[in-house]
């Protein structure tokens, strides 16, 4: 039982954070606002492939650092913090971390040295319009054809796919699911901007016939359900990391805030109504920050994690919308302003808490687990 | 980072497991129900003794002070265990009066009395409230005052818990009553239970947990009885609420709790023969319950892990308070309502009995340490002032 840092986990940590309080400025920002330009910084994106931090848990014969799924989680929860404008978790968790885990050499040669290098760029499609479950697609089907198949369907919710070199996304087969990367580009695809609240758009993404060939298959029918599994764990709880740095720079700032404002001619953070807020605020945060490093910690020793992502997820969507309202709340008209820097913070809490699924759907997932006789206290 | 126990940390636990099965006779079982979960019957203290005698107390103290030297975690796995087993454990004594006198205490204390703590002997009760001081505790008035050799000690404590079957109370009296800060004039002094001049009357409470009023009229102690500096109390009373925090909070005997009403759920049918677990609104209260569980295990295991490493944050212990307090009422609510009606059925009723009624009792005494151990709202203060810099009103 180890809740301390490495030497090359508190290394990440600096890093990341290092580049991206410099980088991430409001006014860098607010290029993306109102949906002026795809929100995805390319010269930071460049900066953190430099810094080596796009291929933190890629292997070192990738072009990596070798680290683990606890070091990526500790470097997106520092993008969580700055709200960085980078696609981290599609890229790195969703796509490149199960062509690493379960790709052919010849897949992992092709896409992973770019991932590093942040040369290519991968995304994934994991729902569908009432569908968030990412191992069980209902909308889209594939059918063989040759050594390669031919897919139909409909996902919503593709970040960056318009820029994407490939979209990671799960059909129907016969016999099972198959997980595959498909070019947007392809004939047969046809995707529409979905406008979502923090200006980072969401595709809707309808494939009509889209020929997949051999080489760009991850996983056939019979592993498929397993990969998609395993891969929408770690999204999940890379949700939680994010969600982790937004709230607690979100938490901390309204600390700072009610340590500078005055009323009645004292600091408005006296005031017991408001300090215990602001506590309430900070043991939300550790419930949060414990669950989703004990759920990284698993995942990257590859053990079975289910219950601990579902509750950490509970805990992510609870957390950020209490901490979200606490700090808009404590900052008054200030948090709403935009010219103040909380209000993009609001829309990221809320992004975080949703993906994947909420707090009731996450519960009555793990209340089902527990019906079953598998989620018992140890 | 490895949010997870080592092979030899779970061997622990099995070890433990099957200890305290077989130490847990149903005769032990029942004299701790009568003595609604406190402990101090016969058969108790036998239990008690069992256990320092396989040395067992002590743990994760360190070897020159009698220990096992075994870490705090390996020490909080032993609480949560022994607390999971259903035996009333006097942490208060062995947890934080105890490893304070072997750390602060005089010869006395350490070779005389800290051996019988770990021979599990020895029994300390805690004196710090008193009818004007609760939560401003430094406002007590109790007073020891120097006369010859001896210091004389007058006073009434409340809330003295478990005194009427231990040696000692550990108390905190006002030794300098002009101190400029009043908590700078305070000194903990071991006072013997069997003195003449101490008495004690019961005080019954909403959940049938006996407390006590104390009352010290002309004891005499020496200077043995004294802990730590004369006028230095206050660090050892903050450092003892530290430790006492965090085996209030332990995760052990909710998460049993927990095991045994989904169990109990999944064997219930309703009357068309469907499972009360299947149910979705028993699932969504199950589920909630146990994603407080697991929190309050981290928040555990983290401190159980900062004490081991010596980095102990004030925050952190806070944290770990008022959560784990706040959660317990909320726990029980929830597990009540999937038990229903029979949740209110109190232990030994004739009929409709669910779990021993340890919901029911549990309800009505979830309340005591959301005020007890430090009122929540002191301890927010301390997580706004430690956690988050933020200023805090002068008092």
């Amino acid at each position: 039982m180890d809740f301390g840092f490495s030497e090359q986990q508190g290394e990440v940590q600096t890093l990341a954070r290092q580049i991206l309080s410099e980088q991430v400025t409001p006014e860098r920002l607010a290029a993306y606002d109102e949906f002026k330009a795809e929100r995805f910084d390319r010269e930071l994106w460049q900066q953190l492939a430099q810094a080596g931090l796009l291929g933190v848990a890629l292997e070192e014969s990738h072009g990596g650092m070798g680290f683990g799924f606890t070091e990526l989680a500790l470097f997106i929860e520092e993008v969580g913090r700055s709200i960085a404008p980078v696609p981290v978790i599609p890229h790195l968790v969703s796509a490149a971390a199960p062509i690493q885990r379960f790709g052919s050499s010849e897949l992992q040669g092709r896409w992973l040295p770019g991932v590093a290098s942040g040369d290519v760029l991968l995304t994934a499609a994991l729902m569908e319009p009432g569908n968030e479950e990412p191992a069980a697609p209902s909308l889209t089907t594939a059918t063989l054809d040759g050594d390669g198949y031919r897919v139909s369907g409909l996902k919503t919710c593709v970040p960056f796919a318009r820029s994407a070199d490939r979209i990671l996304l799960s059909a129907a087969v016969d016999g099972g699911v198959v997980v595959l990367l498909v070019d947007p580009k392809s004939a047969g695809i046809s995707l529409e901007d979905v406008r979502y609240s923090t200006y980072e758009t969401q595709y809707q993404l309808t494939l009509q016939d889209v020929q997949v060939s051999a080489a760009d298959v991850l996983a056939g029918p019979t592993a498929g359900a397993a990969v998609m599994q395993w891969l929408s764990l770690r999204t999940t709880a890379a949700l939680c990391a994010h969600q982790l740095g937004v709230t607690d720079h979100s938490m901390r700032m309204t600390a700072s805030y009610s340590a500078e404002r005055k009323q009645f001619g004292v600091l408005i953070g006296t005031f017991q109504a408001v300090g215990h807020r602001a506590a309430n605020c900070y043991i939300d945060v550790e419930c949060l920050r414990l669950n989703t490093y004990q759920a990284a910690s698993l995942l990257a020793s590859e053990a079975d994690a289910t219950n601990e992502v579902q509750i950490a997820k509970v805990w992510a969507g609870d957390v950020g919308h209490r901490v979200s309202y606490a700090s808009q709340h404590l900052h008054g008209g200030t948090g709403i302003d935009r010219d103040y820097p909380l209000w993009r913070y609001c829309l990221w809490a809320r992004h975080n808490e949703m993906m994947l699924g909420g707090s009731a759907r996450q519960l009555a997932a793990l209340g089902a687990r527990i019906a079953a006789g598998e989620a018992y206290c140890a | 980072m490895k949010v997870e126990f080592t092979p030899q940390q779970n061997a622990l636990r099995e070890e433990l497991r099957a200890y305290f099965g077989e130490l847990m006779t149903p005769e032990l079982m029942d004299e701790c129900s009568r003595d609604m979960g406190e402990g101090g019957g016969p058969l108790w203290r036998t239990a008690l003794k069992k256990m320092g005698a396989d040395g067992w107390i002590g743990l994760g103290w360190p070897e020159e002070l009698g220990g096992k030297g075994m870490s705090p975690i390996e020490q909080f796995i032993f609480v949560e265990e022994i607390m999971r087993a259903g035996y009333p454990f006097p942490f208060l004594t062995t947890e934080s009066v105890g490893p304070q006198l072997a750390e602060n205490g005089n010869e006395w204390h350490k070779t005389e009395l800290v051996p019988k703590i770990l021979a599990g002997e020895l029994l300390i009760s805690i004196g710090y409230s008193e009818p004007g001081a609760g939560t401003d505790l430094a406002a007590l008035k109790t007073s020891a005052v120097r006369d010859g050799d001896e210091w004389v000690i007058n006073g009434q404590k409340m809330w003295t818990s478990l005194a009427h079957f231990c040696d000692y109370t550990w108390l905190a009296v006002r030794t300098d009553p002009d101190a400029p800060k009043k908590h700078k004039g305070i000194s903990m002094f071991l006072v013997p239970n069997d003195d003449p001049g101490w008495s004690c009357t019961p005080v019954n409470t909403l959940g049938d947990v006996r407390t006590n009023a104390t009352f010290y009229d002309n004891i005499r102690v020496s200077d043995r009885n004294l802990v730590g500096e004369l006028n230095g109390g206050w660090k050892l009373i903050t450092s003892q609420l530290n430790r006492e925090r965090l085996s209030l909070v332990n995760v052990g005997p909710t998460a049993v709790l927990f095991n045994k009403v989904v169990q109990w759920a999944s064997e219930t049918t309703l009357a068309d023969g469907s499972r009360l677990v299947d149910e979705a609104w028993v699932q969504g209260n199950l589920a909630r319950v146990r994603v407080g569980i697991e929190a309050l295990k981290l928040v555990c295991y983290k401190q159980a892990w900062a004490m081991s490493e010596g980095t102990l944050d004030m925050a952190d212990a806070s944290v770990a308070k008022v959560y784990g307090s706040e959660f317990f009422i909320e726990a029980y609510r929830l597990l009540g309502e999937v038990v229903g009606q029979a949740s209110m059925v109190k232990a030994h009723s004739e009929a409709g009995e669910v779990l021993q009624g340890r919901i029911e009792r549990l309800y009505r005494t979830a309340s005591i340490i959301t005020f007890g151990g430090g009122t929540n709202e002191i301890q927010r203060d301390i997580i706004s002032a430690a956690g988050l810099w933020i200023p805090r009103a002068s008092r």
